[in-house]
Protein backbone atom coordinates (compact mmCIF):
# COMPACT_ATOMS: atom_id res chain seq x y z
CA UNK A 1 0.00 0.00 0.00
CA UNK A 2 2.74 2.33 1.10
CA UNK A 3 4.85 1.31 -1.93
CA UNK A 4 1.92 1.77 -4.33
CA UNK A 5 1.23 5.19 -2.88
CA UNK A 6 4.79 6.35 -3.54
CA UNK A 7 4.67 4.88 -7.03
CA UNK A 8 1.62 7.04 -7.78
CA UNK A 9 3.33 10.10 -6.31
CA UNK A 10 6.48 9.36 -8.34
CA UNK A 11 4.55 9.06 -11.58
CA UNK A 12 2.60 12.21 -10.79
CA UNK A 13 5.88 13.90 -10.04
CA UNK A 14 7.32 12.81 -13.39
CA UNK A 15 4.30 14.24 -15.18
CA UNK A 16 4.56 17.50 -13.23
CA UNK A 17 8.29 17.77 -13.98
CA UNK A 18 7.58 17.19 -17.67
CA UNK A 19 4.85 19.84 -17.61
CA UNK A 20 7.15 22.15 -15.70
CA UNK A 21 9.89 21.73 -18.31
CA UNK A 22 7.35 22.37 -21.06
CA UNK A 23 6.18 25.54 -19.39
CA UNK A 24 9.84 26.47 -18.94
CA UNK A 25 10.40 26.21 -22.66
CA UNK A 26 7.40 28.49 -23.17
CA UNK A 27 8.82 30.90 -20.63
CA UNK A 28 12.00 31.14 -22.64
CA UNK A 29 10.35 32.74 -25.60
CA UNK A 30 9.10 29.87 -27.72
CA UNK A 31 5.93 31.69 -28.68
CA UNK A 32 5.08 35.24 -29.55
CA UNK A 33 2.45 37.66 -28.30
CA UNK A 34 -0.68 38.25 -30.31
CA UNK A 35 -4.03 39.92 -30.66
CA UNK A 36 -7.00 39.73 -32.97
CA UNK A 37 -7.05 43.51 -33.19
CA UNK A 38 -3.48 44.35 -34.17
CA UNK A 39 -3.05 47.06 -36.79
CA UNK A 40 -0.65 46.86 -39.70
CA UNK A 41 -0.87 50.60 -40.39
CA UNK A 42 2.33 52.43 -39.38
CA UNK A 43 1.87 55.23 -36.82
CA UNK A 44 2.97 57.91 -39.27
CA UNK A 45 -0.27 57.27 -41.17
CA UNK A 46 -2.39 57.02 -38.02
CA UNK A 47 -1.03 60.36 -36.84
CA UNK A 48 -1.57 61.96 -40.23
CA UNK A 49 -5.24 60.98 -39.95
CA UNK A 50 -5.83 63.02 -36.80
CA UNK A 51 -7.05 66.51 -37.72
CA UNK A 52 -5.00 69.26 -36.10
CA UNK A 53 -6.26 72.61 -34.84
CA UNK A 54 -9.80 71.42 -34.16
CA UNK A 55 -10.46 71.92 -30.46
CA UNK A 56 -13.98 71.18 -29.29
CA UNK A 57 -16.10 74.15 -28.27
CA UNK A 58 -16.57 75.05 -24.64
CA UNK A 59 -20.29 75.52 -24.21
CA UNK A 60 -21.51 77.16 -21.00
CA UNK A 61 -24.98 75.69 -21.52
CA UNK A 62 -23.53 72.21 -21.33
CA UNK A 63 -20.50 73.06 -19.22
CA UNK A 64 -19.74 69.73 -17.58
CA UNK A 65 -19.90 67.70 -20.78
CA UNK A 66 -18.03 70.15 -22.95
CA UNK A 67 -15.27 70.70 -20.38
CA UNK A 68 -14.70 66.95 -20.10
CA UNK A 69 -14.54 66.65 -23.87
CA UNK A 70 -12.09 69.55 -23.96
CA UNK A 71 -9.80 67.95 -21.36
CA UNK A 72 -9.82 64.72 -23.37
CA UNK A 73 -8.90 66.63 -26.53
CA UNK A 74 -6.24 68.71 -24.78
CA UNK A 75 -4.51 65.61 -23.37
CA UNK A 76 -4.25 64.18 -26.84
CA UNK A 77 -3.27 67.49 -28.47
CA UNK A 78 0.29 68.33 -29.47
CA UNK A 79 2.58 71.30 -28.94
CA UNK A 80 1.57 73.08 -32.13
CA UNK A 81 -2.04 73.04 -30.89
CA UNK A 82 -1.22 74.76 -27.60
CA UNK A 83 -2.22 78.15 -28.96
CA UNK A 84 -5.55 76.73 -30.15
CA UNK A 85 -6.29 75.64 -26.60
CA UNK A 86 -5.13 78.96 -25.19
CA UNK A 87 -7.49 80.90 -27.46
CA UNK A 88 -10.48 78.77 -26.46
CA UNK A 89 -9.56 79.08 -22.78
CA UNK A 90 -9.16 82.87 -22.96
CA UNK A 91 -12.68 83.11 -24.32
CA UNK A 92 -14.08 80.60 -21.81
CA UNK A 93 -12.56 82.50 -18.89
CA UNK A 94 -15.44 84.97 -19.09
CA UNK A 95 -17.96 82.25 -18.26
CA UNK A 96 -18.08 81.18 -14.59
CA UNK A 97 -20.01 77.99 -15.40
CA UNK A 98 -17.05 76.75 -17.39
CA UNK A 99 -14.53 77.63 -14.67
CA UNK A 100 -16.73 75.76 -12.23
CA UNK A 101 -16.94 72.76 -14.56
CA UNK A 102 -13.13 72.64 -14.81
CA UNK A 103 -12.84 72.53 -11.02
CA UNK A 104 -15.32 69.65 -10.88
CA UNK A 105 -13.52 67.73 -13.63
CA UNK A 106 -10.18 68.18 -11.83
CA UNK A 107 -11.54 66.87 -8.56
CA UNK A 108 -13.15 63.96 -10.35
CA UNK A 109 -9.89 63.02 -12.11
CA UNK A 110 -7.99 63.39 -8.84
CA UNK A 111 -10.52 61.18 -7.06
CA UNK A 112 -10.32 58.53 -9.78
CA UNK A 113 -6.52 58.48 -9.42
CA UNK A 114 -5.78 59.43 -13.04
CA UNK A 115 -2.95 61.87 -12.38
CA UNK A 116 -2.33 62.51 -16.07
CA UNK A 117 -5.91 63.72 -16.61
CA UNK A 118 -5.89 65.78 -13.42
CA UNK A 119 -2.61 67.40 -14.51
CA UNK A 120 -4.12 68.34 -17.86
CA UNK A 121 -7.20 69.81 -16.14
CA UNK A 122 -5.09 71.79 -13.67
CA UNK A 123 -2.93 73.15 -16.48
CA UNK A 124 -5.95 74.29 -18.46
CA UNK A 125 -7.57 75.97 -15.48
CA UNK A 126 -4.33 77.78 -14.62
CA UNK A 127 -4.05 78.95 -18.20
CA UNK A 128 -7.52 80.56 -17.95
CA UNK A 129 -6.18 83.13 -15.48
CA UNK A 130 -9.40 83.79 -13.59
CA UNK A 131 -9.84 84.88 -10.01
CA UNK A 132 -12.20 82.00 -9.23
CA UNK A 133 -9.92 79.52 -10.93
CA UNK A 134 -6.86 80.73 -9.02
CA UNK A 135 -8.86 80.65 -5.78
CA UNK A 136 -9.72 77.00 -6.43
CA UNK A 137 -6.10 76.22 -7.29
CA UNK A 138 -4.85 77.90 -4.10
CA UNK A 139 -7.34 75.84 -2.08
CA UNK A 140 -6.25 72.73 -3.92
CA UNK A 141 -2.64 73.44 -2.93
CA UNK A 142 -3.73 73.77 0.70
CA UNK A 143 -5.46 70.39 0.77
CA UNK A 144 -3.81 68.28 3.49
CA UNK A 145 -1.50 65.60 2.14
CA UNK A 146 -2.49 61.97 2.74
CA UNK A 147 -0.73 60.30 5.63
CA UNK A 148 -1.53 56.65 4.89
CA UNK A 149 -0.98 54.41 1.92
CA UNK A 150 1.77 52.69 -0.02
CA UNK A 151 5.38 53.50 0.74
CA UNK A 152 7.99 53.09 -2.00
CA UNK A 153 11.60 53.90 -1.13
CA UNK A 154 10.46 55.85 1.90
CA UNK A 155 8.04 57.95 -0.13
CA UNK A 156 4.31 57.71 0.55
CA UNK A 157 2.88 57.37 -2.94
CA UNK A 158 -0.48 58.96 -2.20
CA UNK A 159 1.36 61.98 -0.79
CA UNK A 160 3.74 62.22 -3.77
CA UNK A 161 0.84 61.84 -6.17
CA UNK A 162 -1.08 64.71 -4.61
CA UNK A 163 2.07 66.82 -4.32
CA UNK A 164 2.70 66.51 -8.07
CA UNK A 165 -0.80 67.82 -8.69
CA UNK A 166 -0.38 70.58 -6.14
CA UNK A 167 2.85 71.58 -7.87
CA UNK A 168 0.91 71.99 -11.10
CA UNK A 169 -1.76 73.94 -9.23
CA UNK A 170 0.72 76.37 -7.67
CA UNK A 171 2.11 77.09 -11.15
CA UNK A 172 -1.41 78.11 -12.13
CA UNK A 173 -1.73 80.38 -9.10
CA UNK A 174 1.58 82.06 -9.97
CA UNK A 175 0.53 82.53 -13.58
CA UNK A 176 -2.28 84.88 -12.56
CA UNK A 177 0.45 87.37 -11.58
CA UNK A 178 -1.75 89.01 -9.01
CA UNK A 179 -0.32 90.45 -5.75
CA UNK A 180 -2.83 88.61 -3.55
CA UNK A 181 -2.04 85.27 -5.16
CA UNK A 182 1.68 86.01 -5.36
CA UNK A 183 1.70 86.18 -1.59
CA UNK A 184 0.18 82.71 -1.53
CA UNK A 185 2.86 81.40 -3.90
CA UNK A 186 5.62 82.93 -1.77
CA UNK A 187 4.05 81.46 1.36
CA UNK A 188 3.87 77.98 -0.16
CA UNK A 189 7.49 78.31 -1.38
CA UNK A 190 8.55 78.05 2.23
CA UNK A 191 5.68 76.41 4.04
CA UNK A 192 4.15 73.66 1.96
CA UNK A 193 4.89 70.29 3.60
CA UNK A 194 6.13 68.77 0.33
CA UNK A 195 9.47 69.75 -1.20
CA UNK A 196 7.95 68.96 -4.62
CA UNK A 197 5.46 71.82 -4.20
CA UNK A 198 7.93 74.19 -2.55
CA UNK A 199 10.34 73.67 -5.44
CA UNK A 200 7.68 74.38 -8.06
CA UNK A 201 6.42 77.42 -6.16
CA UNK A 202 9.94 78.87 -6.24
CA UNK A 203 10.44 78.10 -9.92
CA UNK A 204 7.01 79.45 -10.96
CA UNK A 205 7.34 82.61 -8.85
CA UNK A 206 10.68 83.45 -10.45
CA UNK A 207 9.70 82.50 -14.00
CA UNK A 208 6.60 84.69 -13.90
CA UNK A 209 8.87 87.63 -13.07
CA UNK A 210 11.37 86.95 -15.80
CA UNK A 211 13.81 85.29 -13.38
CA UNK A 212 14.86 88.77 -12.31
CA UNK A 213 17.19 89.58 -9.46
CA UNK A 214 14.39 91.62 -7.82
CA UNK A 215 12.09 88.60 -7.83
CA UNK A 216 14.80 86.48 -6.28
CA UNK A 217 15.36 89.06 -3.54
CA UNK A 218 11.63 89.31 -2.88
CA UNK A 219 11.21 85.56 -2.57
CA UNK A 220 14.36 84.72 -0.64
CA UNK A 221 13.01 85.56 2.85
CA UNK A 222 10.17 83.07 2.37
CA UNK A 223 12.37 80.18 1.31
CA UNK A 224 13.73 77.78 3.91
CA UNK A 225 17.37 78.44 4.66
CA UNK A 226 18.40 74.92 3.68
CA UNK A 227 16.55 75.27 0.38
CA UNK A 228 17.98 78.58 -0.86
CA UNK A 229 19.77 76.54 -3.49
CA UNK A 230 16.42 76.16 -5.23
CA UNK A 231 16.46 79.89 -5.99
CA UNK A 232 19.42 79.36 -8.32
CA UNK A 233 18.40 76.01 -9.73
CA UNK A 234 18.93 75.49 -13.46
CA UNK A 235 15.78 75.26 -15.57
CA UNK A 236 15.80 73.61 -19.00
CA UNK A 237 12.90 74.66 -21.20
CA UNK A 238 11.84 73.59 -24.65
CA UNK A 239 13.73 75.41 -27.38
CA UNK A 240 16.67 76.39 -25.20
CA UNK A 241 20.01 75.72 -26.86
CA UNK A 242 23.15 74.18 -25.38
CA UNK A 243 25.03 77.47 -25.15
CA UNK A 244 22.39 79.16 -23.01
CA UNK A 245 21.77 76.14 -20.81
CA UNK A 246 25.45 75.40 -20.30
CA UNK A 247 26.15 79.01 -19.37
CA UNK A 248 23.49 78.85 -16.66
CA UNK A 249 24.80 75.51 -15.42
CA UNK A 250 28.39 76.76 -15.23
CA UNK A 251 27.27 79.79 -13.22
CA UNK A 252 25.23 77.57 -10.87
CA UNK A 253 28.12 75.18 -10.24
CA UNK A 254 30.49 78.10 -9.65
CA UNK A 255 28.13 79.73 -7.17
CA UNK A 256 27.47 76.41 -5.40
CA UNK A 257 30.63 74.30 -5.27
CA UNK A 258 28.95 72.27 -2.52
CA UNK A 259 26.77 70.49 -5.11
CA UNK A 260 29.82 68.75 -6.57
CA UNK A 261 29.22 65.01 -6.12
CA UNK A 262 31.96 62.78 -4.70
CA UNK A 263 33.66 60.30 -6.99
CA UNK A 264 31.80 57.01 -7.46
CA UNK A 265 32.80 53.95 -5.46
CA UNK A 266 34.12 50.78 -7.07
CA UNK A 267 33.17 47.21 -6.20
CA UNK A 268 34.61 43.84 -7.18
CA UNK A 269 34.04 43.03 -10.83
CA UNK A 270 31.85 40.07 -11.64
CA UNK A 271 32.72 37.32 -14.12
CA UNK A 272 31.88 38.17 -17.72
CA UNK A 273 28.60 36.86 -19.08
CA UNK A 274 28.83 33.67 -21.07
CA UNK A 275 25.91 34.03 -23.46
CA UNK A 276 25.43 37.66 -24.49
CA UNK A 277 22.12 38.58 -26.11
CA UNK A 278 22.93 39.81 -29.61
CA UNK A 279 19.43 40.68 -30.84
CA UNK A 280 20.06 43.65 -33.07
CA UNK A 281 17.10 43.92 -35.40
CA UNK A 282 16.09 47.43 -36.45
CA UNK A 283 12.63 48.35 -35.13
CA UNK A 284 9.87 48.55 -37.75
CA UNK A 285 9.69 51.66 -39.90
CA UNK A 286 7.58 54.38 -38.32
CA UNK B 1 11.87 8.92 0.70
CA UNK B 2 14.07 8.16 -2.32
CA UNK B 3 15.35 10.56 -4.99
CA UNK B 4 12.34 10.04 -7.23
CA UNK B 5 10.01 10.80 -4.38
CA UNK B 6 11.95 13.90 -3.55
CA UNK B 7 11.71 15.11 -7.12
CA UNK B 8 7.99 14.42 -7.09
CA UNK B 9 7.41 16.48 -3.96
CA UNK B 10 9.71 19.29 -5.06
CA UNK B 11 8.07 19.59 -8.44
CA UNK B 12 4.60 19.62 -6.89
CA UNK B 13 5.64 22.48 -4.63
CA UNK B 14 7.23 24.26 -7.61
CA UNK B 15 4.13 23.79 -9.73
CA UNK B 16 1.96 25.18 -6.94
CA UNK B 17 4.24 28.18 -6.61
CA UNK B 18 4.17 28.87 -10.33
CA UNK B 19 0.40 28.55 -10.43
CA UNK B 20 0.04 31.01 -7.56
CA UNK B 21 2.35 33.51 -9.30
CA UNK B 22 0.60 33.20 -12.64
CA UNK B 23 -2.77 33.85 -11.00
CA UNK B 24 -1.86 37.24 -9.51
CA UNK B 25 -1.92 40.31 -11.72
CA UNK B 26 -1.89 44.09 -11.38
CA UNK B 27 -5.08 46.13 -11.68
CA UNK B 28 -6.33 45.59 -15.21
CA UNK B 29 -9.46 47.71 -15.30
CA UNK B 30 -8.22 50.88 -16.98
CA UNK B 31 -5.33 52.89 -18.39
CA UNK B 32 -4.38 56.47 -17.61
CA UNK B 33 -5.25 59.23 -20.06
CA UNK B 34 -1.56 59.55 -20.96
CA UNK B 35 -1.40 55.83 -21.84
CA UNK B 36 -4.55 56.07 -23.95
CA UNK B 37 -3.43 59.25 -25.71
CA UNK B 38 -0.12 57.72 -26.74
CA UNK B 39 -1.86 54.50 -27.70
CA UNK B 40 -4.10 56.43 -30.09
CA UNK B 41 -1.05 57.51 -32.09
CA UNK B 42 -0.44 53.91 -33.19
CA UNK B 43 -3.77 52.16 -32.64
CA UNK B 44 -2.03 48.92 -31.58
CA UNK B 45 0.78 48.51 -34.06
CA UNK B 46 1.38 44.82 -34.45
CA UNK B 47 4.77 45.01 -36.18
CA UNK B 48 6.08 46.91 -33.20
CA UNK B 49 4.96 44.63 -30.41
CA UNK B 50 6.26 41.63 -32.38
CA UNK B 51 9.65 43.35 -32.45
CA UNK B 52 9.46 44.73 -28.90
CA UNK B 53 9.03 41.43 -27.08
CA UNK B 54 12.26 40.19 -28.62
CA UNK B 55 14.17 43.43 -28.12
CA UNK B 56 13.26 43.42 -24.43
CA UNK B 57 13.77 39.67 -23.99
CA UNK B 58 10.24 39.12 -22.74
CA UNK B 59 9.33 35.54 -21.80
CA UNK B 60 5.77 34.53 -22.44
CA UNK B 61 5.43 32.69 -19.13
CA UNK B 62 6.04 35.95 -17.24
CA UNK B 63 3.32 37.80 -19.14
CA UNK B 64 0.55 35.23 -19.41
CA UNK B 65 -2.72 36.69 -18.02
CA UNK B 66 -1.18 40.10 -18.59
CA UNK B 67 -2.04 40.67 -22.22
CA UNK B 68 0.46 38.39 -23.94
CA UNK B 69 -2.39 37.00 -26.02
CA UNK B 70 -4.43 40.20 -25.85
CA UNK B 71 -1.72 42.62 -26.88
CA UNK B 72 -4.13 45.34 -28.04
CA UNK B 73 -5.92 45.70 -24.72
CA UNK B 74 -4.30 48.82 -23.25
CA UNK B 75 -5.69 48.03 -19.79
CA UNK B 76 -3.28 45.10 -19.45
CA UNK B 77 0.36 45.02 -18.43
CA UNK B 78 2.07 43.79 -21.61
CA UNK B 79 0.36 46.39 -23.81
CA UNK B 80 1.32 49.09 -21.31
CA UNK B 81 4.87 47.77 -21.29
CA UNK B 82 5.24 47.96 -25.07
CA UNK B 83 3.42 51.31 -25.20
CA UNK B 84 6.23 52.76 -23.06
CA UNK B 85 8.85 51.12 -25.31
CA UNK B 86 7.16 52.72 -28.32
CA UNK B 87 7.57 56.13 -26.68
CA UNK B 88 11.29 55.79 -26.18
CA UNK B 89 11.91 54.05 -29.52
CA UNK B 90 10.24 56.65 -31.74
CA UNK B 91 9.29 59.59 -29.56
CA UNK B 92 12.56 61.37 -28.90
CA UNK B 93 13.61 64.42 -30.90
CA UNK B 94 17.38 63.79 -30.79
CA UNK B 95 18.18 67.47 -31.02
CA UNK B 96 21.93 67.68 -30.54
CA UNK B 97 21.73 71.30 -29.39
CA UNK B 98 18.94 70.74 -26.88
CA UNK B 99 18.47 67.11 -25.81
CA UNK B 100 20.37 65.62 -22.88
CA UNK B 101 20.77 62.31 -24.70
CA UNK B 102 19.46 60.53 -27.78
CA UNK B 103 17.27 57.59 -28.74
CA UNK B 104 20.37 55.44 -29.14
CA UNK B 105 21.18 55.96 -25.45
CA UNK B 106 17.69 55.40 -24.15
CA UNK B 107 17.08 52.34 -26.30
CA UNK B 108 20.36 50.68 -25.37
CA UNK B 109 19.67 51.30 -21.68
CA UNK B 110 16.20 49.77 -21.85
CA UNK B 111 16.65 46.91 -24.30
CA UNK B 112 17.91 43.40 -23.58
CA UNK B 113 20.90 43.34 -25.89
CA UNK B 114 24.39 43.18 -24.41
CA UNK B 115 26.22 46.41 -25.24
CA UNK B 116 28.49 49.08 -23.82
CA UNK B 117 25.52 50.10 -21.68
CA UNK B 118 25.02 46.83 -19.83
CA UNK B 119 25.27 43.06 -20.09
CA UNK B 120 22.28 41.13 -21.44
CA UNK B 121 19.08 41.50 -19.48
CA UNK B 122 15.44 40.61 -19.83
CA UNK B 123 12.28 42.39 -18.73
CA UNK B 124 9.86 40.63 -16.44
CA UNK B 125 7.02 41.78 -14.19
CA UNK B 126 6.17 41.46 -10.52
CA UNK B 127 3.01 42.00 -8.48
CA UNK B 128 4.90 43.84 -5.78
CA UNK B 129 3.43 47.19 -4.80
CA UNK B 130 6.33 48.41 -2.65
CA UNK B 131 8.65 49.13 -5.59
CA UNK B 132 8.41 50.63 -9.08
CA UNK B 133 10.92 48.17 -10.43
CA UNK B 134 13.87 46.02 -9.49
CA UNK B 135 17.13 44.93 -11.02
CA UNK B 136 18.41 41.46 -10.15
CA UNK B 137 21.92 40.61 -11.34
CA UNK B 138 22.59 37.13 -12.65
CA UNK B 139 23.85 34.64 -10.12
CA UNK B 140 25.70 32.39 -12.58
CA UNK B 141 27.81 33.59 -15.53
CA UNK B 142 25.50 31.68 -17.91
CA UNK B 143 22.40 33.33 -16.45
CA UNK B 144 20.85 36.69 -17.47
CA UNK B 145 20.26 39.93 -15.51
CA UNK B 146 16.59 40.64 -14.84
CA UNK B 147 14.65 43.90 -14.84
CA UNK B 148 11.24 43.64 -13.22
CA UNK B 149 8.64 46.36 -13.40
CA UNK B 150 5.95 46.39 -10.73
CA UNK B 151 2.26 47.19 -10.34
CA UNK B 152 2.71 50.90 -9.45
CA UNK B 153 3.75 51.35 -13.10
CA UNK B 154 0.63 49.57 -14.34
CA UNK B 155 -2.17 50.22 -11.83
CA UNK B 156 -4.22 53.05 -13.32
CA UNK B 157 -4.69 54.89 -10.02
CA UNK B 158 -0.97 55.35 -9.39
CA UNK B 159 0.64 58.49 -10.79
CA UNK B 160 3.56 56.60 -12.35
CA UNK B 161 1.20 54.50 -14.45
CA UNK B 162 1.93 56.44 -17.61
CA UNK B 163 4.24 55.78 -20.57
CA UNK B 164 6.91 58.32 -19.60
CA UNK B 165 7.28 57.16 -16.02
CA UNK B 166 7.24 53.50 -17.06
CA UNK B 167 9.94 54.04 -19.68
CA UNK B 168 11.76 56.18 -17.11
CA UNK B 169 11.91 53.13 -14.89
CA UNK B 170 13.45 51.12 -17.73
CA UNK B 171 16.21 53.76 -17.65
CA UNK B 172 16.57 53.54 -13.90
CA UNK B 173 16.80 49.74 -13.72
CA UNK B 174 18.94 49.62 -16.86
CA UNK B 175 21.39 51.92 -15.12
CA UNK B 176 21.72 49.53 -12.20
CA UNK B 177 22.76 47.03 -14.86
CA UNK B 178 25.28 49.57 -16.15
CA UNK B 179 26.77 49.81 -12.63
CA UNK B 180 27.12 46.04 -12.48
CA UNK B 181 28.87 45.99 -15.85
CA UNK B 182 31.37 48.65 -14.80
CA UNK B 183 31.62 47.54 -11.15
CA UNK B 184 30.27 50.60 -9.33
CA UNK B 185 28.76 50.36 -5.87
CA UNK B 186 25.94 52.88 -5.53
CA UNK B 187 24.96 51.86 -2.00
CA UNK B 188 23.15 49.09 -0.19
CA UNK B 189 19.65 50.57 0.01
CA UNK B 190 18.20 48.89 -3.05
CA UNK B 191 21.27 49.96 -5.01
CA UNK B 192 21.13 53.51 -3.64
CA UNK B 193 22.43 55.48 -0.69
CA UNK B 194 20.32 55.43 2.47
CA UNK B 195 18.20 58.48 3.20
CA UNK B 196 16.95 60.95 3.98
CA UNK B 197 20.29 62.73 3.73
CA UNK B 198 21.34 66.06 2.30
CA UNK B 199 18.59 67.31 0.00
CA UNK B 200 17.23 63.80 -0.54
CA UNK B 201 13.94 63.20 1.28
CA UNK B 202 13.38 59.50 0.47
CA UNK B 203 15.37 56.45 1.55
CA UNK B 204 16.94 55.54 -1.78
CA UNK B 205 19.18 58.49 -2.67
CA UNK B 206 21.63 59.23 -5.49
CA UNK B 207 24.04 61.98 -6.39
CA UNK B 208 23.42 64.16 -9.41
CA UNK B 209 26.46 64.40 -11.66
CA UNK B 210 25.71 67.63 -13.49
CA UNK B 211 26.67 67.90 -17.12
CA UNK B 212 25.86 70.35 -19.87
CA UNK B 213 23.97 69.73 -23.09
CA UNK B 214 25.99 68.35 -26.05
CA UNK B 215 28.57 66.96 -23.63
CA UNK B 216 27.81 63.34 -24.50
CA UNK B 217 27.68 62.30 -28.14
CA UNK B 218 24.43 60.44 -28.79
CA UNK B 219 25.15 56.80 -28.04
CA UNK B 220 27.84 57.66 -25.48
CA UNK B 221 25.76 58.03 -22.31
CA UNK B 222 27.36 54.80 -21.04
CA UNK B 223 30.79 56.45 -20.87
CA UNK B 224 32.38 57.16 -17.52
CA UNK B 225 35.88 58.03 -16.45
CA UNK B 226 35.54 56.61 -12.97
CA UNK B 227 35.18 60.07 -11.44
CA UNK B 228 32.31 62.44 -10.75
CA UNK B 229 33.27 64.52 -13.79
CA UNK B 230 31.82 62.01 -16.25
CA UNK B 231 29.24 59.83 -14.63
CA UNK B 232 25.48 59.27 -14.21
CA UNK B 233 23.37 57.82 -11.40
CA UNK B 234 20.15 55.80 -11.97
CA UNK B 235 17.82 58.59 -10.82
CA UNK B 236 19.75 61.10 -12.92
CA UNK B 237 19.41 59.06 -16.11
CA UNK B 238 15.71 58.77 -15.31
CA UNK B 239 15.31 62.54 -14.78
CA UNK B 240 17.22 63.38 -17.96
CA UNK B 241 15.09 60.97 -19.96
CA UNK B 242 11.85 62.36 -18.48
CA UNK B 243 13.03 65.91 -19.19
CA UNK B 244 13.72 64.95 -22.79
CA UNK B 245 10.22 63.48 -23.07
CA UNK B 246 8.76 66.68 -21.61
CA UNK B 247 10.76 69.18 -23.68
CA UNK B 248 12.51 67.35 -26.48
CA UNK B 249 10.11 64.79 -27.85
CA UNK B 250 8.67 64.42 -31.34
CA UNK B 251 5.96 66.89 -32.40
CA UNK B 252 3.26 64.21 -32.27
CA UNK B 253 3.79 63.22 -28.64
CA UNK B 254 0.55 64.08 -26.79
CA UNK B 255 0.71 66.83 -24.20
CA UNK B 256 -0.64 64.54 -21.48
CA UNK B 257 2.46 62.36 -21.96
CA UNK B 258 4.77 65.38 -21.84
CA UNK B 259 3.10 66.87 -18.78
CA UNK B 260 3.17 63.67 -16.74
CA UNK B 261 6.82 63.21 -17.68
CA UNK B 262 7.62 66.75 -16.52
CA UNK B 263 5.76 66.21 -13.23
CA UNK B 264 7.66 62.98 -12.57
CA UNK B 265 11.01 64.54 -13.54
CA UNK B 266 10.51 67.59 -11.34
CA UNK B 267 9.21 65.60 -8.38
CA UNK B 268 12.12 63.19 -8.63
CA UNK B 269 14.70 65.95 -9.15
CA UNK B 270 13.52 67.77 -6.02
CA UNK B 271 13.46 64.77 -3.71
CA UNK B 272 15.98 62.11 -4.71
CA UNK B 273 19.39 63.76 -4.83
CA UNK B 274 21.74 64.23 -1.93
CA UNK B 275 23.66 67.13 -3.47
CA UNK B 276 20.68 69.37 -4.12
CA UNK B 277 18.01 69.32 -6.78
CA UNK B 278 18.66 68.25 -10.33
CA UNK B 279 17.59 70.41 -13.22
CA UNK B 280 13.99 71.51 -13.39
CA UNK B 281 12.38 70.95 -16.75
CA UNK B 282 9.38 72.24 -18.62
CA UNK B 283 8.06 75.77 -18.62
CA UNK B 284 6.11 76.83 -15.51
CA UNK B 285 3.44 78.20 -17.84
CA UNK B 286 0.39 76.07 -17.01
CA UNK B 287 -0.51 75.25 -20.64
Amino acid sequence: MQRNKWRVISRTGTVVVTLGLMSGSVAFGADQPGSEHGSSIPPSRVIAGRPLHSPPKLDAADAYKSVNAFITWAGESVVEEQNDARRVLASAAKKPELVQAFTEAILEAHKSGDTSRALVGLGLLGEMRTYDGAKFLAEFVRMPLPTKGTVIEGELQEEAQQARLQAKAIAGVAYLRDPEFDREVAYQAGNHPSVIVRAEAISAYLWNRGDSLEARKALEPFVRKEERLFLDRVRRVSGEGAESFNRKLTAYLKAHPEVQAPNPVRKDPRPPEEKPNTFDVTPPKF
Amino acid sequence: MNLKQGIALMSSVLAFGLATEAGAVCTQTAASQADRDLWNTHGCWQDFFLWQYQAYGLRSGDWSNRGWNDACNVNLEFPKHWNASYLLTYGMLDNWDQSFHGTEDYRATAEARSSNFHDSLYHSITDRTDVFGTFTPRFWPWDTDRVETACPLYNPTVSNSNPGSRAGDYMHEGWHANFDKYSFDNGNTGGHRPGPQGACTVNGCDYFYFHGISKYVFGAMWENNGTASRFHSPNQVQVEFLCDVADQSQWWIPLSVRQTAAADANGRAASRFINGPGYTCGSPRPW
